[in-house]
This record gives structure tokens, C-alpha cells and sequence, in this order.
């Protein structure tokens, strides 16, 4: 079965959640049985995500059964889900109960507080290798998706839980990242591939229920973006009693050096141990990690490809003290197929070919560690969710058509600027309440007009001065 | 302007609502928006605004919008 299910202890506890569900590994093969037994169609399913048992078990059993889902936030924004869906024609919809009425479609089966819905759309044909997508803007709704192949989700989940040696009989990870987020996806894979618990957590950090949950259940590994360790440090996490808590990763995004040595030193005098690791959605999550033992030597660094991975740089070019520069490429079993921009790609082969370029500058120094130094590509990182500025200029664009746009900013802020003084105030918590991203996140400039090139191009150095950097 | 009046402003601009949906109701728990994002973003407003710092487990404690006017009283801020 899907990450080897059948194969471990059918007692041991498998899933966790804060909801109250409790599922053995028994109780998995039966429900992954279950659903078999419905004999569907090999066809897309849009699985609306929650940290939840029922949202992972249908997850499951939809690799296992050979449907192919598309992973979505439940929060997805109402207009971009329903663009999906004219776009993907799923066929049916996997859904927290609550959702059920919001969503056309025909009731066939339930489990865990989750119901899948049949809607009216025919299946159509998929490559016979695409297992699963995933968005490549979540909270943007981005249409264009990551196509995984089979072996994908496996080979990261097998090749990560050996890189962090994850003790079956002791290891309880902690989902606190949003499953449909690929390094929350790898934080369930690379434990239950192994036989271990996963606990699947509602309740954020700043929530006082996360951590009481956490420590009555024991928690083990925990992973975060550098946003959940910024929180972390806030709600005095250094002082919390949480003794079986050992292992803190974090991916998703760059720390500061500050914050690195802060969690890498906590880790250090509490006999625990602090892993930074790399990855994206297009290599099903992790591509690197470096060995706790050497965090404090080489703060800031992604450390070295995972096994049975190779990174490697292209277009290189040679600095001081026998460092190397250039665009952070990977090859090994976790790269995906390609990108899907409609339904009519679905049934497009393996197109990456098992080598990747992620767009990410980086440097490598002369003992071979990897350190990311800045990007070739129009997209944010904000609060650790990759965030496409084309993407966010096209729902600015056709909300207000009158209006230009132009997005830049960095992984603190986007700057927004707009060419109508008289939309000021509305911008931010409309594209806010489109992408649930924080107003935090948002700064709006008001300009007479967007500055261009004689081709047309966005002159990006002159908005970056009007942005004050 | 006084203090309820600055708190309340902190509020309706960092959770983007209406000062009249500000009442005991309002809680953590309670209001779909507040989640972690917002919360960091509210301690750092209501920081600079009264120039407080928070303990963290003030900060993990927070809970509503009437449990915090009592926190800031415990800071000195008079309301």
C-alpha cells in the first residue's frame, strides 16, 4: 500500500488529530479498503485540506487507489476554487462536512468528518504516471499546478526519514504546516513511511491549545517556516517544558542568521537538535538538508542534497575563498514531471526529466554547503507560502480593469503599486481577503503611472527606489 | 485621543472590522481572521502604540479583545 501502510504494526497509533480522531495503522488499511471498494474512477479530485485525520486518510487513499488529487487550503478563496474547477472539471470533492453544502454534488461516502462529493463532471484522460497536484501560488489559487509522478511523494518520504533517522517506536511528528503545503505533505510522508505517528494540528502556534496538544501527545519533530520559529520566539517557546520535543527543522524559506543561531544554540544547550533543510512543491519538498552537529559552523547554510539527490549549480561563476555562484539545480527520484497551466497538460509525460532548476541563487563554499543568496524568479515568499507577483497582478487586473499594476517586494513585504489614488484604500484588504494573506503583507504606492521601457517592460529598479529600499 | 479609543483603532486596522463588533464575543477562538498572522502583527501595533513590550506569556495568553485591555493594565496603561 501507498508509504508501505500495511506493512507496519497495526496497532501502533498512525494519526492524531486535535479534532479528537484517533486512527491505528489498522484502522488506515481498513479505511484506504474502504474507498477502494467504491471502485471510482481514475480521475481528479479537489481535496479541500485541513490538519485534520479525514483530510489526510482521503489523501491517502487516493494515491493508494490511483486518483489523482489536486491538495487545496479549505480556506481557499470561494472565486478562486470555482475558477479551478472550471479549469480542472473535477470529478469529485473530498471535503470537511461543513463544506458539503457550499459544494454541488452528490453525496457517496464519509469518514473522519470528511464527505466526498460527486460532481457533475466526466473523468478524462491523465498521463498514466501523474499521481497528485499541488498548486505552485496556494494562496493565490494559482492555476498552474505541479504535476507529481509515482515514486515521488515515496522516494522524499523514504530518503528524508533516513536523513533524519526517525526512530519508528519513538517518533511523533507534528503536522503544524498546512498539508497541502509540500513540506507539511513531507513532515506526514517521511513519518509514516517509516511506521511512526503523525499528530495533525489545527490550533496555530499562538494558540496555547497548540502547545498543550504537542506536549500531552508527545511531539518529537517539529517543522516550520521562518515565520512559525519568528512566533516561536515570541510565545517564549525557549522556556516552554517540552522535553519530548527533539528534533526542530525548518524549511520553507530563508532564516536570518540572527534567528538560525538563535534556534541552532536553543537546540545545542537542551539536547536538541536543529535541521535545515531545503525544498520546493516541484521536488515533492526536500532537496537538502545540513546536519545539526555542523548548524553553529555554517549558519545560514541549506547543507548538502539528500540521499539519492545531487545538487549542483548552473551557469557557475567563481568567488573568493574557493567559493562557486550560480542557479540552484537538483536531480533525483522526488523531482516531478512539470507543470500543469490546464486540464489538456494533465496527460503530458514527464517533462523535467528528473533534473530541476529552482531558480534560487545560491553559493556553494570550498567544503561543498550550499547557501541560498537570492532569486531569478517573480515570487515571494510571505510567511513561508510562495506567493506568484504575475499571479497577484492578474487578480488586481481583473477586479479593477481600469487600473495598472505592478507588484515587487521582497519575502517581507509585497509593494503594490497602483496608478489610481482613489483605490488606495480598498486594495489591501481586498487582495487580503483573496490571497487570506495577512494585511501586514501589503504596502500600497500610489504612482502617476507605471514606469516602462520603450518595449514595455516594468523598469523594476525605479519602482524599487519609490519603495524606499 | 484616549486609550480604549487608540485600542480599539489597533484592532479594526490590524483585523480589518468595525468598531461595534468589539465586545466581549471577540475572542481568539472565536474570530476566523485572528490567527497567528494577525496576532504577531496586533502585539507589535499594540507595542509600539503604548510602549509595552510583552512577556511572551502575555503574548500566548492574550485570548480576547477584553482580556487584553486587563494585560495592558498590568503594564501601566490606564484605561
Amino acid at each position: 500500500m501507498f508509504l508501505n501502510v500495511d506493512k507496519h504494526n497495526k496497532n501502533k497509533m498512525a494519526i492524531k488529530d486535535d479534532s479528537g480522531y484517533k486512527l491505528t495503522y489498522g484502522d488506515v488499511c481498513l479505511t484506504i479498503e474502504e474507498f477502494d471498494a467504491l471502485n471510482l474512477p481514475r480521475s481528479v479530485i479537489f481535496c479541500l485540506c485541513e490538519n485534520c485525520a479525514g483530510s489526510l486518510i482521503g489523501y491517502m487513499a487516493f494515491e493508494n487507489n490511483k486518483q489523482v488529487p489536486l491538495l487545496l487550503g479549505a480556506g481557499l478563496d470561494e472565486g478562486l476554487r470555482s475558477n479551478l474547477e472550471s479549469m480542472y472539471t473535477p470529478s469529485y470533492y473530498w471535503v470537511p462536512e461543513r463544506k458539503a453544502e457550499e459544494i454541488k454534488g452528490e453525496k457517496v461516502f464519509s469518514a473522519y468528518g470528511y464527505v466526498l462529493l460527486k460532481t457533475e463532471y466526466e473523468p478524462y484522460p491523465l498521463n498514466d504516471k501523474l499521481s497528485m497536484l499541488l498548486t505552485t501560488s496556494g494562496s493565490t489559487g494559482s492555476p498552474k499546478l505541479v504535476r507529481h509522478k509515482y515514486g515521488n511523494l515515496e522516494a522524499n518520504a523514504e530518503n528524508v526519514a533516513k536523513v533524519f533517522s526517525w526512530r519508528p517506536d519513538e517518533e511523533v511528528g507534528i503536522c503544524d504546516l498546512p498539508m497541502n503545503y509540500t513540506m507539511g505533505l513531507n513532515v506526514i510522508n517521511s513519518h509514516l513511511v517509516v511506521g511512526a505517528t503523525v499528530l495533525m494540528v489545527k490550533a496555530n502556534l499562538m494558540d496555547p491549545d497548540f502547545w498543550e496538544f504537542i506536549k500531552v501527545n508527545g511531539g518529537t519533530s517539529f517543522c516550520g517556516v521562518p515565520f512559525s520559529y519568528e512566533v516561536m520566539r515570541r510565545v517564549g517557546f525557549d522556556k516552554m517544558d517540552l522535553p519530548k520535543l527533539y528534533t526542530l527543522a525548518e524549511g520553507g524559506g530563508k532564516l536570518t542568521d540572527k534567528m538560525f543561531k538563535w534556534i541552532a544554540t536553543y537546540a545545542k544547550e537542551n539536547g536538541k537538535r536543529f535541521c535545515a533543510t531545503f525544498g520546493t512543491s516541484e521536488t515533492s519538498a526536500r532537496m537538502a538538508f545540513l546536519d545539526p552537529e555542523l548548524a553553529l559552523q555554517k549558519i545560514g547554510s541549506i547543507g548538502k542534497a539528500i540521499p539519492n539527490g545531487e545538487l549542483f549549480l548552473l551557469d557557475e561563476a567563481e568567488g573568493e575563498d574557493g567559493t562557486v555562484t550560480g542557479e540552484l539545480g537538483y536531480r533525483g527520484p522526488n523531482v516531478t514531471m512539470g507543470y500543469a497551466l490546464n486540464k489538456d497538460d494533465l496527460q503530458k509525460d514527464d517533462e523535467f526529466c528528473g533534473e530541476y532548476h529552482t531558480g534560487d541563487i545560491a553559493k556553494r563554499d570550498a567544503d561543498g554547503f550550499y547557501f541560498i543568496i537570492g532569486r531569478k524568479g517573480r515570487f515571494l515568499k510571505l510567511f513561508g507560502l510562495r506567493v506568484s507577483l504575475d499571479e497577484t497582478e492578474r487578480i488586481l487586473k481583473t477586479q479593477y480593469p481600469n487600473v495598472d499594476f505592478c507588484c515587487t517586494g521582497d519575502d517581507k513585504k509585497m509593494n503594490i503599486f497602483i496608478t489610481d489614488a482613489g483605490l488606495k484604500d480598498e486594495i489591501i484588504p481586498f487582495i487580503s481577503g483573496k490571497t487570506n494573506l495577512h494585511n501586514s503583507a501589503f504596502r500600497v504606492f500610489v504612482i502617476d503611472e507605471i514606469p516602462r521601457n520603450d518595449y514595455g517592460k516594468v523598469k523594476f529598479a525605479e519602482l524599487e527606489v519609490l519603495a524606499g529600499k | 485621543m484616549d486609550n480604549l479609543k487608540k485600542y480599539n483603532d489597533v484592532f479594526c486596522r490590524v483585523l480589518n472590522v468595525n468598531e461595534s463588533v468589539l465586545n466581549e464575543n471577540f475572542t481568539f477562538k472565536a474570530v476566523p481572521q485572528w490567527d497567528s498572522v494577525a496576532h504577531l502583527s496586533l502585539i507589535s501595533e499594540l507595542e509600539d502604540e503604548f510602549d509595552v513590550l510583552f512577556e511572551s506569556d502575555d503574548i500566548l495568553h492574550y485570548g480576547s479583545y477584553l482580556n487584553g485591555i486587563e494585560i495592558l493594565k498590568r503594564y501601566g496603561v490606564e484605561f
